[in-house]
C-alpha cells in the first residue's frame, strides 16, 4: 500500500515475532441486559497475520470486534491492542486506537447523499487531515481497490461488491496497522464474495494484520488460513491452514 | 496549521447544519431576536430613567423661602453657613424680583402670558441649595429649619425617590420577564441542536468509527447553536438600529440624556446584544451536545 503523507500518531509497533498485535487473554462479556456473549477467551494474533473468526449466528463474532475497537469493554479479562490495555485507555484518547484500526461491515455503512471520493475524504476530514494529504491520498485508495471509475458515484449507483470496496478503501484511510471485517461478503454474491476476499488477502499481504468475521464456508475452506472458531462465547478452535469445520477434507 | 482546519471544519459544517435544518434554525434565532428586542427596550426604557435620575440628581436641591425683609448682610451669613454643609454644592439668593421674571419665563415657555390682572404683586425671596451629594438633603433641610428667617423647605428629594422606585419596579419586571423568555430560547436551542444531531447520526457514526476526535464531533453542533444566536442578534442590532431615529430623540428630550451619551449608548447596547445573543447560543447547544451526543463509543 502507498506510504502515507504523514505519520500516524504513535502507538509502539510490534515485530510479527516479538509480541502479537492483538491480545485477548480471559476475556469474558456480559451485555447489560445479562446476554452473556463471550466467555473466557484467549486470543493472540501476531503483527501481519490474516484470520478467518467463524462460528454459528450468535456465536459472539460481533461482540468480539466490538471489544477490539472499544465500542464495549470486556466485562473480565484483558483486550490489548498493539501494546495498550483498552481498558486504559481514556475515552478522549479511543479515537487514536480507531485510527490504528479499520473497520468494514456487512452492510458497508456508507453514507448515501456522499459520492465514493467524498465518502473516503470525509474520514480523512473528519480527523483534521489537511487538503493536500486528502487530494493525494484518496485517488490512490480508489485505485488499490479498483474502484477509480466510480469515484463520483453514489452508493445507490454502485453494486454490493463495489460499495464493498468503497468501504475497505474508506477503512484504509489512516494506514491501519489492522482491518477488521465483520461479514464483508455477507449480502454479497459468491463470485463477489471472492473478489471481496482477494482484496483483503492482497492487503494483507502489503502488512495488515486482517481478522475477518464470517460464516462463509466456501471462501474458509478454500483459503486455508488460520480459523478461529467461537461457539456460544467460547473459542472452540483455533487452527492454522484450516478449515470452517473440523474434520473438513479438501 | 491543525488548528485552523479544525476550525474551518467546525464552521464550514456547522454552517451546513443550520442550513439543513433550515425550518428549525430559523425558529430558535426568532426566539433569540424576541429576547434580544425584549432585552433591548428594556435598557433603553432604563437606560433613558437613569439619564433622567441624574438629571434631577443634578437638580436635586433644597428651596428654602425666607421671611420679608431679611437684610443684605444676613442672608449672606446664612448662604455662607448653609453652603459649609457637607453635600452642599451653591447656595444661590433669589430675590423677589428674579422669582418674578422666573415665573414669567415659565409662562412664555408654555405660550402664555403672565396675567396679574394688573396688580402689583410680590414674589418670596428664598435660598436655593444645590446639593453634591443627593443624600444630604436631610442635614441640609435640618440645618435651614434653624434660622427663624426661614418660612418654609421644599426639596426635589420625593420626586427623585419616587423615580428611584419606579426604575427599580420596571428593572425588576424587565429582568424576570426576560429570564423567563430567555429560558424558552434556551429550550429552543437545545431542540433545534437536538434535532440536528439526530439527522446527523449517522454522520456521527461514522466519524466515530473511522477515528474522529470529540472536538471534531461536538463543536459543529455546538456552533450551530452559537449560529442561532449571534444571527439573531444581528437583527435585533439591525433592528434597533432602524428604530434609532425616532428612539433617540426621545431618550434626548424626555430624558435629558445628553446626545454623546446616547451614541454611546447604543454602541454599547449593539455588543451586548451580541454577547448575550452568543452565549445563549453556546449555552443552548451544549447543553444539548451534552445530553443527545453521548461521548460513548
Ligand atoms: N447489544 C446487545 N445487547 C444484548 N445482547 C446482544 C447484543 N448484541 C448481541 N447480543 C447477543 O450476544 C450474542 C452474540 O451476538 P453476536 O452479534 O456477537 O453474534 P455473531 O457471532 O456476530 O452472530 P452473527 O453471525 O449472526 O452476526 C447473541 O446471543 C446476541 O443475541
Ligand atoms: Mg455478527
Amino acid at each position: 500500500m502507498t506510504a502515507p503523507a504523514r505519520p500516524l500518531p504513535a502507538l509502539p509497533r510490534i515485530g510479527p515475532d516479538t509480541a502479537p498485535v492483538i491480545a485477548l487473554t480471559e476475556v469474558g462479556m456480559t451485555y447489560p441486559n445479562g446476554k452473556v456473549a463471550l466467555i473466557d477467551v484467549n486470543l493472540e494474533v501476531p503483527a501481519g497475520d490474516f484470520l478467518f473468526l467463524v462460528g454459528p449466528s450468535g456465536a459472539g463474532k460481533s461482540s468480539l470486534i466490538r471489544l477490539l475497537v472499544r465500542e464495549q469493554l470486556p466485562t473480565t479479562g484483558r483486550v490489548v491492542i498493539a501494546g495498550s490495555d483498552l481498558a486504559k485507555v481514556r475515552r478522549s484518547q479511543v479515537y487514536r486506537l480507531r485510527r490504528r484500526i479499520g473497520v468494514v461491515f456487512q452492510d458497508f455503512r456508507l453514507l448515501p447523499n456522499k459520492t465514493v471520493t467524498e465518502n473516503v475524504a470525509f474520514a480523512l476530514e473528519v480527523t483534521g487531515a489537511a487538503g493536500d494529504h486528502i487530494r493525494d491520498r484518496v485517488p490512490r485508495l480508489l485505485g488499490l481497490v479498483g474502484l477509480h471509475e466510480h469515484a463520483n458515484h453514489r452508493p445507490s449507483q454502485l453494486s454490493g461488491g463495489e460499495q464493498q470496496r468503497a468501504a475497505i478503501a474508506r477503512a484504509l484511510v489512516h494506514d491501519p496497522a489492522i482491518l477488521i471485517a465483520d461479514e464483508p461478503t455477507g449480502n454479497l454474491d459468491p463470485v463477489t464474495s471472492w473478489e471481496i476476499v482477494q482484496l483483503l488477502i492482497q492487503i494483507n499481504a502489503m502488512g495488515t494484520t486482517v481478522l475477518m468475521a464470517t460464516r462463509n464456508q466456501e471462501v474458509v475452506n478454500a483459503m486455508r488460513r488460520r480459523v478461529v472458531a467461537l461457539e456460544n462465547g467460547s473459542v472452540v478452535r483455533d487452527e492454522l491452514g484450516a478449515a470452517y469445520e473440523r474434520g473438513y477434507e479438501l | 496549521m491543525g488548528f485552523i482546519r479544525f476550525l474551518g471544519f467546525t464552521l464550514a459544517r456547522a454552517g451546513q447544519g443550520f442550513w439543513r435544518n433550515g425550518m428549525m434554525s430559523l425558529a430558535a434565532t426568532a426566539t433569540v431576536v424576541l429576547m434580544l428586542v425584549l432585552l433591548a427596550g428594556l435598557l433603553i426604557v432604563l437606560g433613558g430613567l437613569d439619564s433622567g435620575l441624574n438629571y434631577i440628581e443634578s437638580k436635586v436641591g433644597v428651596t428654602a423661602r425666607l421671611v420679608d425683609d431679611v437684610s443684605a448682610q444676613r442672608i449672606e451669613q446664612i448662604s455662607a453657613e448653609v453652603e459649609a454643609v457637607p453635600g452642599v454644592a451653591a447656595v444661590e439668593y433669589v430675590s423677589p424680583d428674579e422669582a418674578l421674571g422666573r415665573l414669567e419665563e415659565a409662562y412664555r415657555a408654555r405660550g402664555q402670558e403672565l396675567d396679574t390682572g394688573g396688580a402689583e404683586i410680590t414674589l418670596y425671596a428664598s435660598l436655593e441649595v444645590a446639593l453634591s451629594d443627593p443624600e444630604a438633603g436631610d442635614e441640609v433641610v435640618a440645618a435651614l429649619a434653624l434660622y427663624p428667617e426661614v418660612e418654609r423647605i421644599t426639596t426635589r428629594q420625593d420626586q427623585y425617590d419616587t423615580l428611584l422606585g419606579v426604575i427599580g419596579l420596571i428593572r425588576t419586571i424587565g429582568l424576570v420577564a426576560i429570564v423567563l423568555v430567555g429560558l424558552v430560547v434556551v429550550f429552543m436551542v437545545v431542540n433545534t441542536i437536538r434535532i440536528a444531531v439526530y439527522s446527523r447520526s449517522g454522520e456521527v457514526e461514522i466519524m466515530r468509527l473511522v477515528g474522529a476526535s470529540d472536538p471534531f464531533i461536538r463543536w459543529p453542533f455546538i456552533v450551530e447553536g452559537i449560529l442561532c444566536g449571534l444571527i439573531g442578534a444581528a437583527v435585533t442590532v439591525g433592528l434597533v438600529a432602524l428604530a434609532w431615529g425616532p428612539i433617540q430623540p426621545l431618550l434626548v428630550s424626555v430624558f435629558q440624556m445628553p446626545t454623546a451619551v446616547s451614541d454611546q449608548f447604543l454602541a454599547g447596547l449593539a455588543v451586548l446584544l451580541v454577547a448575550v445573543g452568543l452565549v445563549i447560543g453556546a449555552l443552548g447547544s451544549w447543553i444539548s451536545v451534552r445530553s443527545n451526543l453521548s461521548s460513548a463509543a
